[in-house]
């Protein structure tokens, strides 16, 4: 069942349950305690007239001292009743009830109170108001009650019941009589189920807000989760730019949510970078593409004379010159971005190398009249050298070619703190800063054209390969002075 | 017509500039932005070919700065294909977009649209009494004959024709007939338009003393 898989339903059944529970207890104290109350108010009249009754029942003051309390007192505890009797068979009993308290057991009052008197052996010695005929079928009860009390002798309080909507007390007087007080309880009973039924309907109302309620927060405190999730949907879907609205950044999910959003974030410029990637290189190729169309394109328009097809052929081995290298970087670059190209693990001379690739670009800093300074002391690291070769040569390159006629470039190798530092310097116009953090982008050119024999690639390929072998690489520019490129490769 | 190619790339350069010079046009070449610029607002060029990355400044600057104070028809040349990258050239200024790698069949029917356009031309064909010329295929007609004119008395022909009830000075003809390379020997048009009258009646193009030629 999905519905019961759901949080949502889920925390609201939980809820729903404490909250039944903790009505239901409370709604049962509340009837116990008013039920209580009634019941303590009529029993406090019953025992008032209990009292009065035994009073009322007058025999001649006793004549052994052998009874310190006074005359009409229950036994005390302890005292076992069956010397009583003898006593009482000697003293008659009176009953003359005075008229006020008459009053207490008045038949047209309402509060219906009624009293029997019985002696021990069973004979009614008097009676007053309603007494209910009913009652009087179990009149065993004289005798529980007469056992218990003898039983129970530190009972304070005579027993009291409930019988057929009748409240009943019993009193065994010392001398054997016992006192019986009733009343009707019925319209108490009445008003109590009225307090029940009350206290349900007010209990059933609570449920129901209480139920509504947290419903409305519960849906409330998952609508982020909501928000994520369609957020998610629309990523998955393809959307990248989707970001989830964090309404509450403090609250745990909103927390949940700026990490998802940061996560987007970067998968989304991941996704723009590999776009750009692609459309770069696409428009790299163009140019090329566009110059052998235009070139044979014009070229077979009309007959040529022999020197002009030979221009169009050298135009279009120049274009297709720069598209095989531009392939190859491009293949270079996705094979490092891949993870294929395996990086020897080899030790080496690192200035051996540096030295070679010196050598190699000698012709081009001689045609561009650049004077190379090298300081390169032996240091031997490990790592695959013809790529680093690739990366120094690279620099070299770059360091000539952006250089003033009669310009320096000073390649110097150190070791310092367990890292091999190769620095590469020119005395260039420097790299304006703005264009300083875009170096190793693919592509970037820091004077947006498109020509010359580089596509932009050199530095990207560089950073890729010293990464690979754990190093950094990193740029440092003057404007006017010239430019650094410092290679960190671990020793 | 005069046509600017401003390209960084230089066989590309040379060999747009060559294959539009066959087609008749005169052509100037520039291989920077700061040079096409220089150009583009020192003459009236009938239409511009301008690519997007260059050197100096690029193709948007100049598009910018040359709408300023120019409406010379510019045809964007770019190696971005995206829309919004097209959507920027045309919103920019730019008459048209050719995205690289093109056709050059199609970058010359383009110009020429354009060309036709800033004249207030619908069609490829204009008729001038018995004179019918076909800008398309660059052909003129003299009641329906074909006559054969060189590719310079073609371009006089047109531009004339374009500009028709419009008095064309002779610098106006020799900055839209001619490019920048060739000298302007004054009486190299007169050349021309006495060829041209010779081929499609004298009364085709009438001389005004001291202005210029108009195509009645």
């Amino acid at each position: 069942m999905k519905m019961f898989k759901s949080i949502k339903w889920r925390l609201q059944i939980w809820y729903g349950l404490i909250l039944v529970v903790v009505l239901a207890g409370f709604g049962f104290t509340a009837y116990q305690l008013e039920r209580g109350r009634t019941l303590g108010r009529i029993d406090n009249e019953l025992h008032r007239r209990v009292g009065i009754l035994a009073n009322a029942l007058r025999r001649p003051p006793p004549r052994g001292p052998d009874t310190g309390g006074p005359p009409f007192d229950r036994p005390p505890p302890g005292q076992m009743p069956d010397n009583l009797p003898a006593r009482n068979q000697r003293l008659p009993i009176e009953f003359h009830l005075p008229p006020q308290a008459a009053d207490l057991f008045d038949t047209n009052d309402s509060n219906g109170f009624y009293f029997l008197i019985k002696s021990r052996d069973g004979k009614e010695i008097a009676r007053g108001g309603e007494v209910p005929q009913s009652q009087y079928a179990v009149w065993g009860q004289f005798e529980i009650s007469l056992v218990k009390i003898n039983r129970e002798p530190e009972l304070k309080q005579p027993p009291i019941w409930t019988l057929d909507g009748f409240r009943e007390t019993d009193d065994i007087l010392p001398s054997g009589e016992i006192i019986r007080v009733g009343c009707s309880i019925a319209p108490e009973l009445k008003e109590l189920h009225r307090t029940a039924f009350s206290l349900t309907v007010v209990g059933a109302l609570i449920l129901m807000i209480g139920l509504a309620g947290g419903w409305w927060f519960v849906s409330r405190a998952l609508r982020p989760i909501e928000n994520i999730s369609a957020a998610a949907v629309k990523i998955s879907a393809g959307d990248l730019s989707q970001r989830i609205n964090v309404a509450e950044a403090e609250s745990e999910l909103g927390q949940l949510a700026s990490v998802l959003n940061s996560t987007f974030a970067r998968l989304d410029a991941a996704f723009a970078q590999q776009k750009q990637f692609a459309s770069d290189a696409a428009h790299e190729l163009r140019t090329p593409v566009s110059v052998i169309l235009t070139q044979t394109q014009t070229a077979l328009n009309r007959e040529r004379g022999a020197a002009e097809y030979r221009e169009t052929v050298e135009a279009c081995k120049r274009a297709a010159q720069r598209m095989r290298k531009l392939i190859g970087a491009l293949l270079e670059l996705a094979r490092l971005d891949a993870g294929q190209e395996r990086m020897k693990r080899m030790a080496f001379d690192l200035s051996q190398i540096a030295r070679d690739c010196v050598e190699l670009v000698k012709p081009l800093a001689d045609e561009r009249e650049v004077k190379i300074l090298a300081e390169l002391p032996p240091l031997e690291i490990t790592g695959d050298a013809e790529r680093l070769a690739q990366v120094v040569t690279n620099l070299l390159t770059n360091a000539i070619q952006y250089n003033h006629p009669g310009g320096e470039v000073r390649v110097k190798l150190a070791s310092q703190g367990g890292l091999a530092i190769l620095a590469v310097s020119n005395t260039g116009d420097g790299i304006p800063a703005e264009d300083l953090q875009h170096m190793f982008q693919r592509f970037y050119r820091g004077d947006k054209s498109r020509t010359g024999e580089n596509a932009g690639l050199g530095l990207a390929i560089s950073k890729a390969i010293v990464e690979a072998h754990g190093g950094v690489i990193e740029v440092s520019s003057e404007e006017e002075v010239g430019t650094t490129f410092t290679v960190r490769l671990p020793l | 017509m005069r046509i600017l190619i401003v390209e960084d790339e230089p066989d590309l350069l040379r060999s747009l500039a060559q294959a539009l010079r066959e087609e008749g046009y005169a052509v100037d070449a520039a291989n920077n932005g700061e040079d096409g610029l220089f150009n583009a607002e020192g003459y009236d060029y009938d239409a511009i070919v301008l690519d997007v990355m260059l050197p100096k400044v690029d193709g948007w600057e100049i598009l910018k700065r040359l709408r300023k104070t120019k409406k010379t028809p510019v045809l964007m040349l770019t190696a971005r294909d995206q829309s919004r990258d097209r959507v920027r050239g045309l919103d920019t200024g730019a008459d048209d977009y050719v995205v690289k790698p093109f056709d050059l069949s199609e970058l010359f029917a383009r110009l020429r649209a354009l060309i036709r356009r800033s004249a207030n031309k619908t069609t490829n064909v204009i008729e001038i009494g018995d004179v019918k010329i076909d800008t398309a295929a660059r052909n003129v007609f003299l009641k329906e004959k074909p006559v054969e004119l060189t590719a310079r008395e073609y371009s006089l022909v047109e531009f004339l024709a374009l500009h028709r009830s419009e008095i064309v000075t002779r610098t106006q003809l020799y900055e839209h007939l001619f490019d920048e390379n060739e000298s302007s020997l004054s009486n190299l048009l007169d050349v021309h338009v006495s060829n041209v009258r010779k081929k499609l009646g004298a009364e085709f193009i009438t001389t005004r003393r001291g202005h210029g030629y108009c195509i009645e």
